[in-house]
């Protein structure tokens, strides 16, 4: 399913922070445009208040924009016609914490909360329940009958992330999904995220781990107080965010193996006037970069 | 943030604003007296015009001051009407079955309205010129004595401005938990009673988690800080009366005497 947004924007009031009530009106998103291509893995990066959530909020139907359209296959989605069960089915949104949305009293049942609607039988419920948690990393028949709020803080995310899995949208939404995993769960976790993409799920995802981002999406939204200032394909998009950085001196977010070998590139400009390679973004750029860089000092060390 | 209800504290500099809340409280008591013992159509001049200043005092607008008294018609409609239909079946105008309308009645059930008005009026003022927490600072001072009867008044006081300071948290999570349920396809606009009882436990359960869990980070990090009991607590801030304050709780005194002894 393709998402088209356009001309996006959101205002709300914040009440009575003035005297006597006076609303201030906040616009946490203007004019924002954009498509996103079925298949596609969509990173959204950007600072905290910026409207990252704001925006994945409104691309689920979970807020009504104050102008603009979003359209799913070319339907308006706040038109009074669609159909919201279809959207709701349609995109799954992994919100932050998810865990805290656990309530059932198993598992299971948990997990089977979203099909609830979905007029599939019990068996092919449960054949869904159970594909959803043992792709989550669980043992189906042991975790089943378990209360979801006796597991561990890690289990319960992934319980709850197989609650949304289990609806098999078309597109998942990911709030900040790696924020508080340790290392190894990071990298399980995109790894999954990445094998569900592989399957033909569009997957939109806000993190602030740029080497995650830069690994893992095909395509970036950057946002700045609201507005979207930079979209395009995640290579492009990181050198450009790297050229504002270290040319133009703004301040804007990149990964760790750009600062390395902007680093690298400085010190060695001192040296031999010759730059390091200016399009590294990933750990992979890095080490090939280096290897070449290495290669090219052990080989001309008398230069 | 849409459903807090009528009568929050509104900013302003007003010379109520800036009484102490512990006087404000105290002529409020008053002033409730005042309500309460009006008998006379001159004890009600008395009652209504001190109102009256106030609201001006307060340079509240008259929509926040009367705030939600609309919803209440039926509580009042109800009260006119038991007094109006039941109060006096001597002198009855006319009667039917059991109900017996008279005009004793009719003023008595105008005056119990009017007074309830007042009462509501009177506290949306102290309400809307306190913050929650001056009331509870106020409050905590106000019941010491009863410290003296084994009551802990520093403990007590501490759970109510704990408690008041999470509302806006919780409202905010439940906001959230709200959003992430519908996206999972939860429905919260069933029409069947029982139906739309059950379609709330996912909302219920996360918020109850997360208030317990927020109550045990909150107590453990309290005794971090090294919280013991409340009771040998000093405050950061002492704030004596001031002249106005004086001032207040004279005028308000004077009033209820002159209601009680020479009005009555």
């Amino acid at each position: 399913m393709r998402i088209t947004i356009e001309n996006l924007s959101y205002t709300y009031d914040r009440r009575g922070r003035g005297r006597f009530d006076e609303t201030i009106e906040v616009n946490a998103l203007q004019g924002v445009s954009c498509t996103i291509e079925s298949g596609d893995f969509v990173g959204i990066m950007g600072q905290t208040g910026c409207g990252k959530t704001t925006l994945i909020q409104l691309i689920a139907g979970l807020l009504t924009p104050t102008a603009g359209r979003i359209c799913l296959d070319g339907q308006d989605i706040n038109d009074r016609s669609y159909d919201r069960n279809v959207l709701r089915q349609a995109i799954g949104v992994v919100f932050q914490y998810p865990e805290q949305q656990l309530f059932a009293a198993t598992v299971e049942n948990d997990v089977a909360f979203g099909l609830k609607y979905s007029g599939l039988s019990a068996n092919a419920i449960d054949e869904r329940v159970k594909w959803a948690l043992e792709t989550m990393g669980f043992d189906f028949s042991k975790v089943r009958k378990q209360s979801p709020l006796a597991l561990s803080g890690g289990e319960k995310r992934r319980v709850a992330i197989a609650g949304v899995l289990a609806v098999q949208p078309k597109i998942i939404i990911f709030d900040e999904p790696i924020a508080g995993l340790d290392p190894y769960g990071r990298q399980d976790f995109l790894e999954l995220v990445a094998k569900l993409n592989d399957n033909g799920t569009t997957i939109i995802m806000i993190s602030h781990n740029m080497n995650a981002l830069a690994k893992y999406t095909k395509h970036l939204l950057v946002l700045e107080d609201g507005r979207l200032i930079m979209a395009g394909e995640t290579r492009a998009v990181f050198l450009s965010l790297n050229n504002d950085l270290q040319v133009r001196g703004i301040r804007r977010a990149i990964t760790e193996p750009q600062h390395v070998a902007a680093l690298i590139a400085k010190h060695r400009k001192c040296q031999c006037q010759d730059s390091f390679r200016d399009d590294v973004v990933t750990y992979d750029d890095l080490i090939s970069a280096l290897k070449g860089y290495l290669l090219g000092v052990g080989g001309g060390g008398s230069a | 943030m849409r459903w807090l209800p009528a009568g929050r504290y509104v900013v302003g500099n007003s010379l109520l604003h800036r009484l102490d809340a512990r006087a404000k409280i105290i002529c409020l008591l008053f002033l409730l007296a005042i309500v309460i013992g009006t008998a006379s159509v001159g004890s009600y001049v008395l009652a209504l015009s001190a109102i009256g200043m106030i609201i001006l005092l307060s340079q509240l607008p008259l929509r926040h001051v009367f705030g939600n008294v609309g919803r209440l018609w039926l509580f009042l409609g109800t009260i006119f009407l038991m007094n109006a239909l039941f109060f006096d079946s001597e002198n009855a105008l006319c009667s039917w079955w059991i109900f017996h309308l008279s005009i004793s009645g009719i003023k008595q059930g105008f005056s119990l309205v009017v007074n309830v008005l007042l009462v509501i009026i009177l506290s949306n003022v102290l309400t809307l010129t306190t913050s929650p927490n001056e009331i509870t600072t106020a409050l905590e001072s106000l019941i010491k004595p009863l410290r003296l009867l084994g009551v802990p008044t520093e403990d007590v006081a501490m759970i109510i401005s704990v408690a008041i300071q999470f509302i806006p948290t919780l409202m905010e999570e439940t906001e959230a938990i709200k959003m992430a349920q519908i996206a999972r396809g939860a429905r919260f606009e069933s029409k069947k009673l029982r139906e739309r009882a059950l379609s709330f436990m996912p909302l219920v359960v996360p918020i109850f988690l997360s208030a317990f869990r927020r109550a045990d980070e909150l107590s453990l990090a309290m005794e971090a800080r090294g919280y013991r009991n409340a009771t040998n607590r000093t405050k950061r801030k002492k704030e004596p009366f001031v002249w106005q304050d004086y001032m207040a709780l004279s005028a308000c005194g004077a009033l209820c005497l002159i209601q009680f002894l020479v009005l009555r």
